[in-house]
């Protein structure tokens, strides 16, 4: 037989690593504005589109999808092709899946400072932006199984066991979690309710962590590092083991973001165990890396590349040693909700991934370009501002963490809160969040100062788009002699590898969604708990777009320091009608489960226009366009019939009448205002606002009156 | 002479730390633990520095010894050398390394675009630690679900109350903080007032005004009173809150001390006339400072 000579495409990868960096800076650029807001609330600049409930999403976003997204795609693209000796299967499918995605990615940032929000965290996008990004994530998953079809290498390498698991397992969790109801063009609301929904949310939160930002990136250093080391992979027997634990063990540690709130106690339990067993795998694909460059430590020392890629996994080992001792309960009582969890994931996300692409791109860019990296000078100045922005970032936001999470569950020997005002445990903690946007700042001059680097080696070189190559043709299969090893026999064919681990993925979610999702004695009903009316779910939506939830949780965890703070603990029961769930996951404020009748309407609207008038020394943003905008009641019809739709019991016919309801309500509250000197139309935004925070956690209380 | 340097140290510092505890009215609780956790890492850190001295003179004690029997600095170093390679060997054991020199014999046939992989084991420190999770993760679910032994959380919960309210009533039963809408008394000591004061500014201005003068709350210092005017209706509108009219409950952020002082720093507003009052609202009433006088 006669070697084939065929061509890589370097050009897709070129793009997706421009987007990389491009995106990479504009995402953290982001971060760092909303870093600013968090002690300075002036820097949303006195926009709406610009203020941290909109744009906290935005960043995550950016930095997940738009960052990490395009340095995956890079990343497989460049090994994919070199793994299997096959140019992509089509140069058309690539254009269509780089294009498409940036598109979303623009999509993104204008719909996100719009308001146009589902509130799922990292799955924020509507549901038109959703189909759009099943489409083209299935023009990846056709390109790369085309790929692996006409590949000239009989085995499938542990990279690729990894991207196929970071395809069908993405493919699974996007689609459950995006089951929504549409109710306009860029409005739905989530099937689920409640704690159904929290449950989904972060099954898929928790493994949009694990197979987006873990699973591709371990594929990608078990190709660049043996690479840029030079050294074989230390084992093939952990690659197996750690691969396969890894994928089956993830699925189930969704639930640990959930502690302590009203999701049954076997789900908790059974988060925290699979968590804590998830230690080991995580560890597998650090200790293959470290051992890896063993016999290759001398060039550590002066390969800035391999310097990246020791401080990535060495991150990675860190937070996914972290993760598991969060989990546990004791500990989360102190850290949820704390910035020790903005600390953690970044970590991750400035460790592992940022370090790893930053070596990655140092690596490949000068040799598709076919030269020299401009500087080493500046990528080594890179690495060591790099990884001292990670160290101003992490540890002062860990300080915060323990610092608040401890003050707030601080009480006097007379049995009060120590602090019982929450505001006073933030200011606390101020200082340390300017300290964390310093770090972010060092951090983000390295990756100017990496984007200098590669466009200068970029514009010395020249680019190989198609980089020949030769490669013997498969033989037929029944030629070759059955081997031994059941693992190696699986790596020969992709189709039942890819069955293999989405069923692998299936066991974990069905045991955990599907009771929680079906068992109606998991989710206790209150009687006393009705729908919002049609004002207050107007007012939720606003709660929604001004993603309100990125500081307030709703759930009252059931602590003595929490149900002292803000009165009884949550129930079940109380969220049957929260399509979507809004618990949220941090508390930069109190948590606002129980905040309706708490104070009277006047104190909402003096607050809401500038909340220092209420509470001096807040940092929460003024909101004064709910004063100017007037609330859109067009909609009402359409969200009242979607929300019966997906179970809510509104009456037949109700939809026709419910502008009328809603007009007598909000006239009532803006006669109340009229009563505290404030002149304000009924129509205004912020009089749905204040209805839906007045509702808040007041329907059991209805249920005591009753009862006595 | 060192070592007796030294136990003097101790000595003076064991002797010092009952006479500060006796003293707590001069030294304040977090005074004394921040200079409790300064003896503990002063004593630390001289410990290290001990350790190091003694190790030291070893060293050299050792090196003279060997000299007078006739030994030269060479040799010694050799015997250390070779002494150090073990060493090495049993940390690299430990990891579960093989080494390097074996390297060759590991390495599988197969190869992708050029990287090989070793046919090494799993490392077993690497399976002890993934076998101990697993026992950890079935012992919880034992713990929590099957026998029971631990408590779930709303069962934490009830057990965190209860001993709360066990420790909160024995304190108060103890203090003069006992105050309440029954026995609570006007005074107009300035400390009382300075305090009330304080806590006035910190919560109720926001609502009632700067001067207590009525924004979205009502006028505090004129004479009408929507929930009673006398010193224990106002701790009692404090405690407990107007929920229906926006006033919030105090009775989980202020302390019974707390509430009485603030209640006697309003009664003390009483007729200041600050500028731009609300209107009056609810029932004229007599001032029932006089009844005091």
């Amino acid at each position: 037989m006669q070697p084939e000579k065929f061509f890589y495409d370097n050009k897709i990868v070129r793009n997706f690593g421009i987007a990389t960096v491009l995106w990479g800076i504009a995402g953290m650029t982001i971060g760092l504005l909303i870093a600013v807001q968090l002690y300075y609330p002036g820097a949303n600049m006195h926009n709406q589109y610009t203020t941290f409930g909109r744009i906290r999403p935005l960043h995550t976003n950016a930095v997940i999808f738009a960052f990490v997204g395009n340095a995956i795609f890079m990343g497989v693209y460049y090994s994919l092709q070199r793994l299997l000796k096959a140019r992509m299967f089509s140069d058309k499918l690539s254009a269509i899946h780089f294009w498409g995605w940036q598109l979303i990615i623009v999509s993104a940032l204008i719909t996100l400072p719009l308001g146009i929000t589902t509130s799922h965290e990292y799955a924020e996008l509507e549901w038109p932006i959703d189909i759009a990004i099943t489409i083209i994530w299935v023009v990846f998953g056709i390109n790369m199984f085309g790929t692996i079809f006409k590949r000239r290498e009989r085995h499938l390498y542990v990279a690729i066991w990894f991207y196929i698991a970071t395809f069908v397992t993405i493919a699974v969790l996007h689609i459950v979690n995006s089951f929504e109801i549409p109710v306009t063009f860029w409005k739905s609301y989530m099937v689920y309710a409640g704690v159904q929904d929290a449950l989904v949310q972060w099954w898929y939160g928790h493994n949009a962590v694990a197979f987006f930002l873990t699973t591709p990136y371990l594929g990608m250093m078990y190709y660049f590092l043996p690479k840029m080391a030079n050294r074989p992979i230390y084992s093939y027997k952990l690659s197996i083991l750690h691969f396969w634990a890894l994928i089956f063990i993830y699925i189930w540690a969704g639930p640990h973001h959930l502690l302590y709130t009203t999701l049954p106690g076997w789900a908790q339990s059974l988060g925290v165990a699979f968590s804590i067993m998830l230690i080991a795998p995580s560890w597998g694909g650090m200790i293959n890396g470290l051992l890896t460059l063993r016999g290759a430590w001398d060039k550590v020392r002066d390969d800035v590349v391999l310097k990246f890629m020791v401080v990535a996994l060495t991150a990675y080992g860190m937070a996914t040693f972290e993760g598991p001792m969060l989990s546990l309960k004791q500990v989360n009582a102190i850290a949820h909700f704390s910035d020790w969890i903005i600390a953690h994931v970044h970590v991750g996300a400035l460790g592992w991934n940022g370090f790893l692409t930053f070596g990655i791109l140092y690596w490949l860019i000068p040799r598709i370009y076919k030269t020299e990296l401009y500087s080493k000078k500046l990528a080594s100045f890179h690495f060591w501002i790099g990884t001292l922005g990670i160290l101003f970032y992490v540890i002062p936001l860990y300080w915060a963490g323990f610092t608040q999470g401890l003050m707030l569950k601080e009480f006097t020997p007379e049995g009060m809160l120590k602090y019982p005002n929450f505001l006073e445990t933030v200011l606390r903690i101020v200082p340390m969040w300017v300290t964390r946007s310093l770090g972010g700042c060092l951090y983000l001059t390295g990756v100017i100062v990496m984007a200098y680097n590669l466009t200068r080696t970029a514009l010395q070189g020249k680019l190989l788009a198609n980089e020949p190559a030769q490669a013997m043709p498969l033989e037929p299969v029944n030629t070759i002699a059955r081997e031994s090893g059941w693992h190696r026999r699986l790596e020969r064919r992709p189709i039942q590898f890819m069955i293999a681990a989405l069923l692998v993925i299936l066991i974990g979610s069905f045991v955990e969604l599907m009771p929680t999702l079906t068992i109606s004695s998991n989710i206790p009903t209150i009687a006393s708990v009705k729908p919002y009316t049609p004002l207050e779910l107007q007012g939720r939506d606003l709660y929604i777009r001004e993603g309100c939830l990125a500081c307030h949780s709703q759930t009252v965890r059931p602590f003595r320091s929490e149900t002292e703070r803000y009165g009884e603990y949550s129930k079940a029961g109380e969220f049957v009608y929260d399509h979507p769930f809004l618990w949220g996951s941090e508390r930069k404020g109190p948590d606002l489960a129980r905040i309706g009748g708490k104070y009277p309407n006047a104190w909402h609207y003096n607050h809401l226009m500038d909340p220092r008038l209420m509470s001096p020394g807040s940092i929460m943003p003024d909101y004064n366009w709910l004063i100017t905008q007037d609330l859109d009641t067009s909609t009402t019809k359409a969200k009242i019939n979607a929300m019966r739709k997906i179970g809510v019991p509104y009456p037949a016919g109700y939809e026709n009448i419910a502008n009328r309801d809603l007009t007598t309500q909000a006239d009532a509250i803006a006669a109340d205002l009229s009563r505290d000197h404030i002149k304000v139309s009924g129509r205004k935004e912020i009089i749905a606002i204040t209805a839906y925070l007045q509702r808040l956690g007041t329907d059991i209380k209805a249920n005591k009156t009753t009862t006595k | 002479m060192k070592h007796q340097r030294i136990i003097l140290l101790f000595a003076f510092i064991f002797m010092g730390m009952p006479a500060w505890a006796a003293d707590d009215n001069l030294v304040s609780a977090e005074l004394m633990n921040d200079i409790g956790y300064g003896a503990i890492v002063a004593i630390l850190i001289l410990f290290i520095v001990v350790m190091l001295l003694i190790l030291r003179t070893f060293k050299v004690l050792t090196k003279i010894m060997l000299k007078q029997q006739g030994i030269t600095e060479d040799q010694v170093e050799n015997v250390i050398k070779a002494e150090k390679k073990p060493k090495n060997e049993t940390w690299i054991k430990l990891l579960s390394l093989r080494p390097m020199s074996e390297e060759k014999d590991l390495l599988m046939e197969h190869e992708y675009d050029g990287i090989q992989e070793l046919n090494n084991p799993t490392p077993a420190w690497f399976m002890y630690l993934f076998y101990g999770t697993i026992i950890f993760a079935i012992g919880y679910l034992l713990n929590y679900h099957v026998f029971h032994t631990g408590q779930l959380q709303y069962e934490e919960y009830r057990t965190e109350i209860a001993k709360a309210d066990i420790a909160q009533k024995a304190f108060l039963s103890k203090s003069a903080n006992r105050v309440d809408e029954t026995n609570v008394k006007l005074v107009n000591d300035p400390v009382v007032l300075a305090s009330g004061q304080v806590i006035f500014k910190k919560n109720c201005s926001p609502c009632h005004g700067e001067h207590a003068q009525g924004v979205v709350g009502p006028n505090l210092t004129d004479d009408y009173w929507l929930h009673g005017g006398k010193i224990n209706d106002i701790f009692k509108t404090i405690k407990y809150g107007v929920p229906a009219k926006g006033m919030p409950t105090w009775e989980k952020l202020l302390s019974p001390k707390q509430i009485a002082d603030v209640a006697n720093y309003i009664k003390s507003l009483h007729g200041t006339n600050p500028a731009g009052p609300k209107e009056p609202q609810g029932v004229k009433e007599t001032d029932d400072k006089l009844a005091l006088n």
